[in-house]
C-alpha cells in the first residue's frame, strides 16, 4: 500500500464513521465511533509526518491520539454511565431521511473541494472533500439531535473536520498554535461536561430541546 | 482586584502612549504588536475592565449583604473577571492569527462560568446555548484561519511567524484566491458569532440576561470590541488580496441585517437586560456597516462609534444592573413601572444613558452615526443607508417607549415593583462616574484618544 492509499483509506473511514454516527441511536456506540474517527485522524497525521519527514506532525498525531481517541471518549462514557441515559430519543428528522441529506452534503463538500489548488499530494483533494463533508454532517447533526451528548459529539466532529483540513492542505500550522488549540478543545469539552451534569440535575433529562424558556 | 485593574489600565495607556510617540511596541518576535487599531482597542478594553471590576465590587457587596453570594462564589468572581480582562487584552494586541483565536476562545470559556454564576435554570440554558454557538463559531473561525494559512502556502514562510498578520499583508498579492475567499467567509462568520452579528446573535440576549451585570459590561463592550478587532484584521487581509469589494459586501450585509433584526425585538421586549442586548446587536451592526460602506469617512465613523459606544454603553449597563439588582430581577414584569419614584438616581442615569445610546444629539453616538450616514449617502450604497436610517428611527422610538414605560409609567399593580432603597456605595459611585465620563466625552474627547482613532482609521483604510 502506498502512502496515498493509506491516506485515502483513513479519510474514507472518517467519513464512514460520521455516517454511522448519523444512523446511530445508542450513545455508547456513537462515542466509540468518535474515538475511531479520531484514531483515523491521528493515523493520517502520522502518515503525512512519515512520508514528508515533518516531525512536528508526530506531536500533533500523538496529541490527537491521547486526547481525542482516548481521553475525551473515556470522559464522555463515564459521564453517561453516571447519568444513566444510553439512547438518543427520536431525532427531529428520521434516520433514512437524515442519511439522504448527508449524502447531499457530501456531494456539496466534494464540489467545493475542487476549487483548491492541487498540492504536492494528489490526495489532498480527497482529504479536503472528506473534511468539508464531515463539517456539514456535523452541523446537520447539531441541529437535528436533542441529546446534549450527541450535540457535543457533533461539535467534536466539526473540530475533527477542521483538523483534517489543517493536516490535509497546509504544511502544518505552527506547533505552539496547535498546542493552544488542543488545550482549548479539551477545556471546552470539560466545561460542556460540567454543564451537562448540571442540566441533568436540574431538568432530570439530557434533552436540550427542553431548554426553551428564553425567547424573544 | 481594582488596584490590579487600574494598573492594567495605566499600562494600556502607557503602551498606547508609546505608540503615539512614534514607536510600534512589539513582543515575542512580533507575535504581539501594537499598531493604531490595537492601541485604540487596547485602551478601550482596559478602561472597560477597570470600570467593570470597580462596579463588580459594589455589586457583589450588595448581593453578599443580602446573603445571595457565598464567599466561595466571591473568590470565583474575583478570579474570572481578571481572567476575562486578560484574554480580552491579549486579543487586542495579537498580531498572530493563531494567538488571536486562542485568546478569543479564552474569553468564551471565562464567560461561560460568569453566565452560570447565579446558577438558575435559565442561566444553565443560556450557558449551554452560548457555549454551543460560541464553540461552533470558533470552530468556523479556526477553519477560516487554517484556510487563510493554506492560501499562502509557500509565501508565508515557516514557524510561528507564518501566521503573523503583518506577514499576510506582505504576501497578500500572492495568496491563492479561492482558498482565501473560503477562509475569509468562515472567519468572518466565526468571529461574527462572537461579536453578535445577526444571524449568529441568538446567544446574546440570553447571556446578557443571565450573567451578572459587571460581566455583561465586559461582554457587551470588551468582547464586542475584541471580536470586531478580529473581523477588521480578516477584512484587511481580504481587502489587500482580493480587492475591497468582497469582505466589504459581507460586512455591509451582516451589519444591516443586525440592525434590522434588533429593531422588532426592541419593540416587543420584556426584559431590561435583553433590551440592552438587542441594542448592542444594533451597535455592532452599525460598526460593521460603517466599515462595509467602503469609504474612509465610514471607517472613521465606525471607529468613532466604537469609542463612543465603549464610553456610553457601560453607563447604561451598570445603571440598568443597579435597577435590576434593587428589584431582584430584570424582567419588566417584576420591576413594574414608575421606577423613578423608587430609585431616582439609577433611573435618571438610565434614562440619560438611553438617550445617549439611541443616538440623540448632542451626544457622541449621534455624531458617529451621522458620519456613517453621510458616508453612506455620498457613496454607492444609498438604498442600504436609507433602510439603515429608517431602522435607526424606529429603534429610537422603540427604545423611548420601553424606557418611558419603565421609568415613569404607572405601576401596573401595587404588589409589583417591590424594591430595596438606593444606597450610596461603590457600585453607585461607579455608576455616577460612568455617567459623568459618558457625558463629558460627548463634548470633549481627549487629544490622544482622537489621535488613536485617526491612527486606527489609517490602519483600516490604508495609506499613510
Amino acid at each position: 500500500m502506498t502512502t496515498s492509499d493509506v491516506l485515502i483509506l483513513c479519510a474514507a473511514g472518517m467519513l464512514v464513521s460520521a455516517y454511522l454516527m448519523v444512523g446511530q441511536r445508542a450513545l455508547f456506540t456513537a462515542i466509540r465511533l468518535y474515538g475511531v474517527q479520531s484514531l483515523l485522524l491521528a493515523i493520517v497525521a502520522a502518515t503525512i509526518a512519515v512520508s514528508e519527514g515533518r516531525h512536528e506532525l508526530f506531536v500533533m498525531a500523538a496529541i490527537t491520539l491521547v486526547l481525542k481517541a482516548i481521553l475525551i471518549p473515556w470522559f464522555l462514557m463515564r459521564m453517561i454511565d453516571r447519568i444513566g441515559i444510553h439512547r438518543e430519543i427520536e431525532p427531529f428528522l428520521n434516520v433514512p431521511a437524515s442519511l439522504l441529506v448527508c449524502l447531499g452534503l457530501t456531494v456539496v463538500g466534494y464540489r467545493v473541494s475542487t476549487g483548491f489548488p492541487e498540492g504536492a499530494r494528489g490526495v489532498s483533494h480527497h482529504l479536503v472533500g472528506v473534511a468539508l463533508s464531515m463539517l456539514l454532517i456535523g452541523l446537520f447533526l447539531m441541529v437535528t439531535r436533542k441529546k446534549a451528548i450527541t450535540q457535543i459529539l457533533a461539535l467534536l466532529t466539526v473540530e475533527n473536520a477542521v483538523f483534517l483540513v489543517a493536516v490535509g492542505v497546509t504544511s502544518g500550522m505552527p506547533l505552539v498554535v496547535e498546542l493552544g488549540i488542543s488545550f482549548d478543545v479539551i477545556l471546552a469539552v470539560l466545561i460542556l461536561g460540567i454543564l451537562v451534569h448540571r442540566i441533568v440535575d436540574r431538568f432530570e433529562s439530557m434533552d436540550v430541546s427542553r431548554l426553551s424558556k428564553l425567547k424573544g | 482586584m481594582v488596584g490590579g485593574l487600574l494598573l492594567t489600565f495605566v499600562l494600556c495607556m502607557a503602551t498606547a502612549g508609546r505608540f503615539l510617540g512614534g514607536g510600534v511596541p512589539a513582543a515575542f518576535g512580533d507575535a504581539l504588536r501594537v499598531d493604531g487599531l490595537s492601541a485604540l482597542v487596547l485602551v478601550l478594553c482596559g478602561f472597560v475592565g477597570l470600570l467593570s471590576g470597580t462596579y463588580g465590587v459594589g455589586y457583589l457587596r450588595r448581593n453578599e449583604a443580602r446573603g445571595l453570594v457565598a464567599p466561595r462564589m466571591r473568590r470565583k468572581f474575583y478570579g474570572l473577571i481578571p481572567a476575562y480582562v486578560f484574554a480580552m487584552l491579549l486579543v487586542s494586541v495579537s498580531n498572530n492569527l493563531g494567538i488571536m483565536w486562542i485568546a478569543v476562545e479564552l474569553t468564551t470559556l471565562a464567560s461561560v462560568f460568569l453566565i452560570t454564576f447565579h446558577d438558575r435554570d435559565t442561566s444553565l440554558e443560556a450557558a449551554w446555548k452560548f457555549l454551543m454557538l460560541g464553540s461552533l463559531g470558533l470552530a468556523f473561525a479556526l477553519l477560516g484561519t487554517v484556510l487563510l494559512f493554506a492560501s499562502g502556502q509557500g509565501h508565508l514562510g515557516e514557524g510561528m511567524s507564518a501566521l503573523h498578520w503583518t506577514r499576510f499583508m506582505q504576501a497578500a498579492p500572492s495568496l491563492h484566491p479561492f482558498t482565501l475567499r473560503l477562509g475569509v467567509v468562515f472567519a468572518l462568520i466565526g468571529y461574527g458569532t462572537k461579536a453578535g452579528l445577526a444571524p449568529m446573535h441568538t446567544w446574546k440576549p440570553d447571556a446578557y440576561r443571565e450573567a451578572p451585570s459587571p460581566a455583561v459590561v465586559l461582554m457587551a463592550v470588551g468582547m464586542l470590541n475584541g471580536a470586531l478587532y478580529c473581523i477588521l484584521r480578516i477584512h484587511l487581509i481580504s481587502k489587500a488580496a482580493l480587492g475591497p469589494g468582497f469582505s466589504s459586501g459581507l460586512l455591509l450585509t451582516l451589519g444591516l441585517l443586525s440592525v434590522l433584526v434588533a429593531t422588532p425585538f426592541i419593540l416587543i421586549q420584556w426584559n431590561l437586560k435583553r433590551l440592552l442586548a438587542y441594542s448592542s446587536i444594533e451597535h455592532v451592526g452599525i460598526m460593521a456597516l460603517g466599515v462595509g460602506l467602503g469609504a474612509k469617512a465610514g471607517v472613521f465613523g465606525a471607529l468613532l462609534h466604537m469609542t463612543y459606544h465603549s464610553l456610553a454603553k457601560p453607563m447604561a449597563l451598570v445603571s440598568a444592573g443597579t435597577l435590576a439588582q434593587l428589584h431582584s430581577s430584570s424582567d419588566f414584569k417584576r420591576i413594574g413601572g414608575g421606577t423613578f419614584g423608587r430609585a431616582p438616581i439609577a433611573s435618571a442615569i438610565f434614562v440619560l444613558s438611553a438617550v445617549i445610546i439611541t443616538g440623540s444629539p448632542p451626544f457622541g453616538i449621534f455624531f458617529s452615526e451621522m458620519t456613517i450616514l453621510r458616508a453612506g449617502f455620498s457613496g454607492p450604497h444609498v438604498t442600504v443607508t436609507a433602510v439603515f436610517l429608517a431602522a435607526l428611527i424606529v429603534l429610537f422610538c422603540g427604545f423611548a417607549y420601553q424606557v418611558g414605560h419603565l421609568v415613569i409609567g404607572p405601576p401596573r399593580d401595587p404588589a409589583e415593583g417591590v424594591s430595596e432603597p438606593e444606597s450610596f456605595d461603590v457600585g453607585m459611585g461607579t455608576t455616577i462616574l460612568a455617567a459623568i465620563l459618558a457625558v463629558v466625552s460627548a463634548f470633549y474627547l481627549p487629544g490622544p484618544l482622537m489621535a488613536l482613532i485617526h491612527a486606527a482609521t489609517r490602519v483600516v483604510w490604508g495609506g499613510a
